[in-house]
């Protein structure tokens, strides 16, 4: 007997609803696991339709690095943003280390990408990101991300 | 080390200035400190000392000088 389909935790409805990056810098399409606060596992499916395959490049089309990175911290984000009390709000880039690209990425390809919050406080979120294809590395970074409208409650009085 | 040195070396670690400079800085006097940057430093100065910030210090947390005060309620104490 078949493997029943596993449904997805987060539809691209309920991916747009809780963050705010929209078409052309929604780099991914569904959320198969979630543990609010801990992990998520994301699934980005790549096709020839994607606007950046004609420009890189067009006799050899692959994922731009910058694409990839995207895809893991907009999984990444999705840990604390699947919150009721955060969803929709804005985040922003504070570092990211240790990137390591290990496969290239090309039209066709799904991407798995698991993401885990190690630490969340006073807008300020601390975790990884790593990425596979066919169970195979793809990409992997550590990230510190913001989340503007939570620093604000508590910026010094001026 | 000594608290008043934790306190120094957790400020020019977090925003890289010189340590002459510390005295009269204020929030926002450098582009490091930012509310990014209070976040930041907040987390090392929890690290550093072992506590626990209530909201209410964070946000009266404004200068150099401001914080010692703020750290001696948790018996951090800079004499």
């Amino acid at each position: 007997m078949a493997e029943a389909k596993k449904l997805p935790v987060m539809d691209i409805g309920s991916i747009i609803k809780h963050q705010r990056n929209r078409y052309p810098v929604l780099l991914i399409d569904k959320i198969v696991d979630l543990v609010p606060g801990e992990r998520a596992t994301g699934v980005k499916c790549f096709t020839y339709n994607e606007w950046y395959f004609p420009g890189h490049f067009d006799d050899e089309p692959n994922v731009p690095g910058f694409v990839q990175i995207e895809s893991l911290v907009q999984t990444f984000i999705l840990t604390f943003l699947c919150k009721q009390e955060y969803a929709g709000m804005k985040t922003n880039f504070v570092s990211i280390n240790n990137i390591r690209f290990k496969k290239k990425i090309v039209p066709g390809d799904v991407l798995r990408i698991e993401a885990t919050l190690k630490n969340f406080k006073r807008g300020i979120a601390i975790g990884s990101a790593e990425s596979f294809v066919d169970g195979e590395p793809a990409c992997s970074a550590e990230f510190v991300v913001a989340v503007p409208d939570i620093l604000d409650q508590f910026k010094p009085k001026p | 080390m000594s608290n008043l040195e934790n306190y120094v070396a957790a400020f020019t670690s977090t925003f890289l200035v010189d340590e002459s400079v510390l005295a009269k800085l204020k929030y926002q006097d450098i582009a490091a400190w930012d509310s990014v940057g209070h976040m930041s430093l907040m987390a090392k100065l929890e690290e550093t000392f072992g506590i626990e910030m209530d909201i209410d210090d964070i946000i009266e947390f404004s200068s150099f000088e401001v914080g010692r005060a703020i750290l001696a309620k948790y018996n951090v104490n800079m004499a």
